[in-house]
């Protein structure tokens, strides 16, 4: 055995939330699988994104009453949601699934804080995602209905930077959510098949049943209110939009946390 | 110095299943204490629980006198190998201990260190998903030692691994309890403990059985043996009873002496001018005190004797 090299005495009296995340930033990017879904995030975003303004660019000056380019431009984010989801869930599952979650507990065996690290990390990283995305997607769009006959629309524009900017706020709650599922299903296949029940089949079940209540989920909330400049009537506002979503977030890592800490691994 | 590892009470219900009962024992620093029992026994049980992976149905472990999920800074208190895929098949040798390093804010430099002492400097930017069992084993026992704690606890720790890694295992942990840490490593296997370990806390279906010296266990149970084969099995049995030993028979032409060294045997058939074909000293008697201790606890059983494949001798494992 060597000498004793490490460090007898660490700078804070315990390990914290600073450790941990340190630890849990390091795991997320030193596996290929990230990367992997980071790439097919942006991508599919931006290629539907494309696809979905071309369509709409060559359209008889009539057809833009009441067009929302900005709206137009987001379309792509379906893709990023559900991308955004397996990035957060296999966060846990992929610890669950392959035993790293025992390393990881007996090296901070406080659940709690183990899993605010990972929630921080994971949607600190689908937050800045967010933002790449909905930027990115404006600017594509940009660019493609810039030849339509469009009346011309800018970031400056009431409402434009809130939607653009709100948009992205709403990936970073989907990676949260998506993570806070893992944690409550250990497993990815049911983690993932839960949150694509939640974001994509709800609101066509929800369609079948009279009063309109799909509007109440979380991707109609970020397609027809947050991603919105030009609120349609029937959807929830932005503002109620926001407080929805965050709602379902917080619920849903309560019910992530519950789990974890009385749950052992 | 008192135990640094102290049990009280435990008990952990899986449904109707109990699969530690009320379990009490202290391990101490400076030696290796063994933990054996059976398979299916509550071993790995009694293991997560002392590491607050498992939730005690009631009782307690404590580790330097806290809870394991109290304690300041773990990975510095306590090093565990608890299963040998406990990382990520897609994160490198380096990457895993990386972030475990982290965690408790552990130099890089120790990572290098602890992977010099398994001996994966060489594969340490290789994917773990890729290694062998004896491989995962050394990148666990790597993240054990990575906090340098004085007390360190090993599940099974020669599971999948060959020979020259068993004898390596072997000295590492002999070493550890040298330098003073308190060694905690379970097995079923009681020749690899009885060469291994100076404690043994013996449990069977999740109860104590016995907590002693692996000397005072030997001596207790028996002591040391001797296999003889004679072609007049009669007539030596009755010189081994005139000199004073007992008696054990084995075979038709084989006995087991007891109570007397391979030397006195050895002198006796010169002095009786009888002939024997086979003299040799067995540490069986250890293993046969293990079965008796554990027969009526162990829970899976074939309908044939497990007693050859469960544990081999002494003998044969030290290769």
């Amino acid at each position: 055995m060597s000498a004793i090299t490490v460090d007898p005495a660490p700078r804070s009296s315990r390990y914290g939330l600073r450790q941990a995340c340190r630890a849990e930033r390091a795991k997320l990017l030193s596996i290929r699988s990230t990367w992997w879904t980071l790439s097919v995030t942006i991508i599919g975003t931006l290629v539907v994104t494309a696809l979905s303004t071309s369509g709409a660019a060559h359209q008889r000056p009539g057809w833009y009453q009441g067009f929302d380019p900005t709206n137009q431009s987001m379309s792509g984010l379906a893709i990023g949601a559900l991308a955004i989801g397996v990035l957060g869930a296999l966060v846990f599952t992929s610890e669950y699934g392959s035993g790293t979650i025992r390393s990881s507990m007996a090296a901070m065996p406080r659940r709690l804080t183990f899993l605010v690290a990972k929630l921080l990390v994971a949607g600190s990283l689908a937050l800045a995602i967010g933002e790449v995305l909905t930027f990115s997607c404006f600017a594509l769009g940009h660019v493609i209905l810039g030849s339509s006959p469009v009346p011309s629309w800018n970031l400056t524009d009431p409402g434009v930077l809130r939607a653009v900017i709100g948009s992205g706020i709403a990936i970073g709650c989907l990676g949260l959510i998506g993570a806070a599922i893992g944690a409550a299903v250990r497993r990815t296949a049911g983690a993932i098949g839960s949150y694509v029940a939640l974001l994509f089949l709800l609101p066509l079940v929800l369609a079948k049943v009279p009063g309109n209540l799909a509007r109440f989920t979380p991707l109609i909330i970020i397609a027809n209110s947050l991603a919105a400049v030009r609120l349609q009537r029937g959807w929830v506002s932005p503002a109620v939009g926001f407080a929805l979503l965050a709602c379902y977030t917080v619920a849903i890592i309560i019910l992530g946390s519950v789990v974890v800490t009385r749950r052992d691994p | 110095m008192g135990s640094v590892i102290s049990v009280n009470s435990l008990t952990k219900q899986f449904g109707n299943a109990r699969a530690v009962s009320n379990l009490s024992f202290e391990v101490a620093p400076g030696v290796v204490t063994g933990f054996l029992g059976p398979n299916g026994s509550g071993k790995s049980t009694t293991m997560r629980m002392i590491m607050g992976l498992d939730t005690p149905t009631s009782g307690e472990a404590l580790v330097n006198g806290r809870p394991y999920t109290k304690l300041n800074w773990p990975l510095r208190e306590v090093g565990a190998l608890l299963d040998a895929k406990a990382f990520h098949p897609a994160r490198t040798a380096y990457g895993h201990l990386r972030c475990l390093a982290y965690s408790n804010d552990v130099p890089l430099t120790r990572v290098d260190e602890v992977l010099e002492i398994v001996g994966l400097t060489d594969v340490a930017n290789r994917r773990a998903g890729k290694f062998s069992l004896g491989m995962g084993q050394r990148l666990g026992i790597a993240g054990a030692l990575l906090g340098d704690p004085g007390v360190l606890l090993f599940d099974e720790p020669v599971n999948g691994l060959d020979p020259e890694g068993i004898r390596w295992v072997r000295n590492l942990l002999r070493g550890l309890a040298a330098e003073g840490r308190a060694v905690f490593v379970s097995s079923h296997l009681i020749s690899e403990m009885a060469l291994t370990a100076e404690r043994l806390v013996v449990i069977g279906r999740g109860a104590l059985i016995a907590d002693t010296t692996v000397r005072d266990f030997t001596a207790l149970n028996g002591g040391d043996a001797v296999r003889v084969v004679a072609p007049d099995v009669e007539s030596f049995v009755a010189a081994v009873r005139r000199a004073g030993g007992e008696v054990d028979p084995a075979s038709d032409e084989a006995v087991s002496v007891r109570g007397m060294t391979s030397a006195a045997v050895g002198e006796l058939i010169a002095r009786e001018g009888l002939v024997v074909h086979e003299l040799t000293p067995t540490r069986a008697s250890l293993e046969d005190a293990f079965m008796e201790l554990t027969r009526d606890t162990v829970e899976y059983r074939s309908g044939v004797s497990t007693k050859s494949s469960l544990v081999g001798t002494g003998e044969e494992r030290d290769l």
